[in-house]
Order: C-alpha cells, then structure tokens, then sequence
C-alpha cells in the first residue's frame, strides 16, 4: 500500500510518508488517491453474526415453539368449518396423535431390536433403489443425449413408460418380485430412473460444443469425450436429479411396504395407524423425513465438493488483464 | 522435402441429399512448405474454417484431397493443434488443468504434463493464476490458456481460427506478440492462421491467402516479405508493412463490398 504510493509524495521514508497521505486525503483528497488505510476489517465475530442471522433464527425456534403447542395441546384437532364447509374436521380423540407421545416412543426406540430389524430392510430398499435406478438413469441418459438416432428410436417407448402412473405398478412388481424386499427396490428404481435420465438426457445436448470439437480435434475417443467433456458438463443437473431421487427413493419403498411386506419403516406405519397408535405413527413419519433428509445433505454435500468451480463461477471474481 | 500440408482440388458441399447443398469451398489449391506462417483473410461465411476443420480431420472434403507431409488427412492428429475462435475451456478445469488437456488425452503422465503445463504458463505471462477457473479470468488471459492448451502437445501443425477475434485491440496486441514469439521461437511449425482482420495477418505472416465470398475460392496469394523477427507494435507504422497491407486491400475490398 504504501510503497505503490511513492510517485505521489517524496520517496522519504515510509512511516512518515504514509500518515502524510492519510492526513491529506481525510481533507478531500488534493492526490486523487483511495486510500486503502481507510478501510477497515469487519471483525470475525461479527461476521459470523451476521451469518448467523439471529432474527431469522428467533422466528424459525418460535414458529416451532407455537407449532409444537398447539399440537400439543390438541387445539389442531378441534376442527374448522368456516361457513358450514368442513375444512379442517374435527379428529376424534382415537385418531389423534401428539409430539409427547411420539417423543416417547422415539426414546423406547434404541433398545427395540423388531424396530432397527425395519429400519435396516427399509434403509437397505431405498439405497439399492436410489443406486440402481439413479445409475441405470445417468448411463441410458447418457447414451441417449449422445447418440441421437438411438434417442429417436426409443424415444416414444422412454415418453409412454414414464407417463404411467409408476404406483400403478407397485401390485404387479410385487407378484413378480416377491413380497420382500426385491420388489420395494425395483418399484424405487423405476421411479428413480426416470428422474435422472430425463435431466441428464436433456443436459447432454446443452453441453458445449466447441468442447467437444476441442477434444475431437485432440484425437479423443468416445470415452474420453464421456470422460472429460461430458461428464463433467451436466455434473450440475445431475446432481439436481440426484437430490430428488434420493427423497423419491423412500417415497416408493415406503408406498411398496404399503401394498405388501413382511418388514420395513413403511410396514410398520401402517400397523400403527390401523391400530391407533397415532404417536408412534407420527414418530415413524417424522423417522423417514430424517431419512430423506440425511440422504440429500449427503448428496449436498457431493455437489459441493464436484462443483466447487460453479462457486467461483458465481461469484464473478473476475481479474483484469 | 515434403510439404506441411497439399490441399489439391478440394471442394465441400454441405447438406447434401435433398436440403438444399451449399458449395463452401470451390476447388482450392495451397500447398504450405514446413515452417511457413499463412494467413487466410476473407469475409465470413467464405469457408475459411471450414478449411481448418477438414485439415484437423473434423470434416472430410467432398472432392480433392488434403494431406499433411504428403500423406492424406484421415482423421484428427496429435501433430495437429486447433484453436478456436472462442476459447472453449473447460469451466471445471484450473487454467493448469485446462492446458494439460490435450495431453491428458494423448495419455501423457502426470508428472510431464504438470511440467509442460507449467512451462506455457510462464511463456504467456499467465503466472500466479494456474488455479484460477476460467470464469475467474479475463478474456485475454482465457485466450492465452486457450492458446497454451493448444501448444502443449507441441503440434507440427498449428490451425488457428480467429483466435484473438473476441480481444479488444490493447489486449489483441499484446497476446499477438506473444503469439508470434512463440511461433518465431518453435523451429518447424507450420500455422494456418485465419481471419478477418487483414491487418493481422499481415503483421503476423509470411504469406497472406485471400478467399472470396461463398463459394469460397482463393482470391489472391501473396507473399509478405517482412523481416523477422517481427516487433509487432511497432510494425504497424512500418511503411513496407501499409504498403504490403495496401495492396491485399485492394484485393479483399471486392469481396466485402
């Protein structure tokens, strides 16, 4: 800072030299020069402070708070029917469930062993659903944003399968697969499929294609195109398909326990809800959101770390010449 | 000796079969001897790239044949470098990672191409931004890595398509002289050059090659006897530079007017 300064004042020395500069430049600045010296460091706790965004963080906890008590306290089951219309009915004592009651059954949970049995079949379903499914999704996607002809041939079949109701599938898997937990991870792996393969499809034809006359003329083969143009072009909506099909995952297994299973999350839903065990069911439920939840936070945290120049990306940083 | 490159009666007609075939090259003939720097000037739209795409073996011609030291183009080289007009890096590739590209493809190892890598950095000044991603660059700096990626797997062969077009002038100036340093400095290389800035490739080459407006024929071929190496900055008040620039005016102005 201050030696770059020395064509504005006498090249003396530089402690004086540097005060002379500041003192000039508070009086309306006769050298035409910022001062940098003038500016001045937010401290680090204030910046994470600010991060921290105490008023966003006191609405959220009170939110919660006031969302806990009145389920708590059964108002939300009083029902509401604004101008004779039923809107939100009254809940019968029977059917209702409160937070106490699944925080209970959350803490018996640790030492039930019929529960981690579920909650294993469950987790197991739901990964081999999101692998296969995501996997089988970015190589056909793959394939078929690349090579056009074969997109042409077999899109109408791709637009038909996708357009089912992939629910409506559910009964038939299970006759075919078994009631175990075969047929949970085929049902999640259609679902799956095509969440990423129609994105990934869509962002290979968005990829550069100076990138790819680059590497074409360096003499890349079809796989190093994949590997090194490709691939990491549609990392982006990739990822994006991913988030998605990690929550759709434990959406069609849990609805696959449903139909029929001998074991599982879902299986146990709805033995509670049938019998009335409504804070049980409300835990269970609360269970598989975490689930989903963990899952994408571990995809968030992949994308992260793929995408890292996408950051750089946006924030713009740009040095001139 | 054998040439850099023959182009023999060479034609291209694009989109044949029923969707109306354009002639973009009409029987052209160049033959470039090792280590000549040609420049192909011409208005857009007169087949100059397409030129370098069948020499880069991206495209091949429709009639006549085109060789590279006397053996027929069949396909993309290793020998061969091809700079675009727009930089086309990689935007998840470092400037480092984007230079050792082509020699990551050609399946050189870490080590020697992290070294070579390094080596183009500091030949085009790119010094300290090595992990920079190109979006954290300026245009200039994008051209020069670009120019750096394309150097790297050390091509007999340099095609260079408008490369400096996206540059504004100060910067165009400075990643010229560079460029021609680094070509006056490489022995053998040969560099078709192609432009529509006439000015360029006068101050850059030894031979500057004219082509009309679609279909694209040459027009003229003229030998630019400029001393090198050449100073380019101060070149361009040169007398024997306007003068030579003058005279290939005379010849473009039809085709753009």
């Amino acid at each position: 800072m201050k030696s770059s300064d020395t064509s504005s004042a006498e090249p003396s020395n530089d402690e004086t030299d540097n005060s002379q500069i500041y003192a000039s430049q508070s009086e309306g600045s006769e050298s035409g020069r910022f001062d940098m010296s003038s500016i001045v460091e937010v401290p680090r706790w204030q910046r994470i402070l600010k991060a921290i965004d105490l008023p966003v963080q006191f609405l959220r906890i009170g939110l919660l708070v006031l969302i806990i008590w009145a389920w708590e306290s059964r108002w939300i089951f009083k029902g509401w029917s604004p101008f004779g219309f039923e809107l939100f009915p009254e809940i019968i004592p029977l059917f209702q469930g409160v937070p106490s009651e699944a925080w209970d059954f959350i803490l018996d949970i640790w030492d039930d062993s019929t529960f981690w049995a579920d909650f294993w079949v469950t987790l197991q379903e739901a990964l081999l659903g999101f692998v296969i499914g995501s996997g089988l999704g970015f190589i056909v996607g793959l394939l078929l944003g690349s090579f056009k002809k074969v997109a042409k041939v077999l899109s109408p079949f791709l637009i038909f399968t996708n357009a089912v109701p992939k629910i409506a599938l559910a009964p038939i898997l299970i006759l075919w697969y078994g009631v175990d937990i075969a047929s949970k991870v085929a049902l999640a792996t259609i679902i799956v499929f095509f969440i990423v393969q129609i994105p990934v499809q869509a962002a290979v034809s968005g990829v550069d294609p100076d990138l790819d006359v680059v590497a074409t003329s360096m003499g890349a083969t079809q796989f190093q195109k994949f590997r090194y143009v490709v691939i990491p072009g549609i990392l982006g909506p990739l990822f994006g398909a991913l988030r998605l099909s990690s929550i759709y995952s434990i959406l069609a297994v849990v609805l696959g326990e449903f139909i029929v299973s001998k074991r599982g999350l879902g299986q146990r839903l709805l033995y509670e809800t049938n019998n009335f065990g409504m804070g049980k069911a409300i835990a269970l439920i609360t269970i598989l959101a975490g689930l989903a939840l963990v899952f994408n936070a571990i995809i968030g945290m992949m994308e992260r770390r793929f995408l890292r120049w996408q950051d750089t990306e946006a924030r713009g940083k740009v040095v001139s010449l | 000796m054998t040439n850099a490159v023959d182009i023999e009666n060479v034609s291209l007609v694009f989109g044949g079969e029923g969707n109306n075939p354009v002639l973009a090259v009409d029987t052209i003939n160049i033959a470039i001897p090792k280590g000549q720097f040609v420049a192909i000037v011409g208005p857009s739209g007169c087949g100059k790239t397409t030129v370098l795409n069948m020499l880069a073996g991206l495209i091949p011609p429709t009639a006549g044949s085109v060789q590279r030291n006397g053996k027929e183009v069949d396909g993309p080289s290793r020998d061969v470098g091809y700079m675009l007009a727009r930089s086309a890096l990689s935007p998840w590739r470092t400037a480092l990672r984007n230079i050792e590209m082509g020699l990551q493809i050609h399946g050189v190892d870490k080590a020697t191409r992290r070294e070579r890598a390094h080596e183009l950095i500091s030949l085009l000044h790119l010094d300290g931004f090595e992990n920079s991603y190109p979006s954290q660059l300026s245009q200039g700096m994008r051209q020069r890595v670009a120019i750096a990626r394309t150097l790297a797997i050390d091509p007999d062969l340099w095609l260079m398509d408008e490369p400096f077009g996206a540059l504004d002038a100060q910067t165009r100036l400075t990643v010229q002289g560079e460029f021609i340093n680094l070509w006056e400095r490489s022995g053998e290389s040969s560099v078709i050059f192609v432009t529509h800035d006439l000015e360029e490739a006068v101050l850059l080459a030894d031979r500057v090659i004219v082509m009309t407006a679609r279909p694209g024929r040459i027009k003229s071929d003229t030998i630019i006897d400029l001393p090198r190496p050449r100073v380019i900055d101060e070149l361009r008040f040169d007398d024997k530079f306007k003068e030579a620039e003058h005279r290939i005016w005379k010849e473009l102005r039809d085709e753009i007017i």
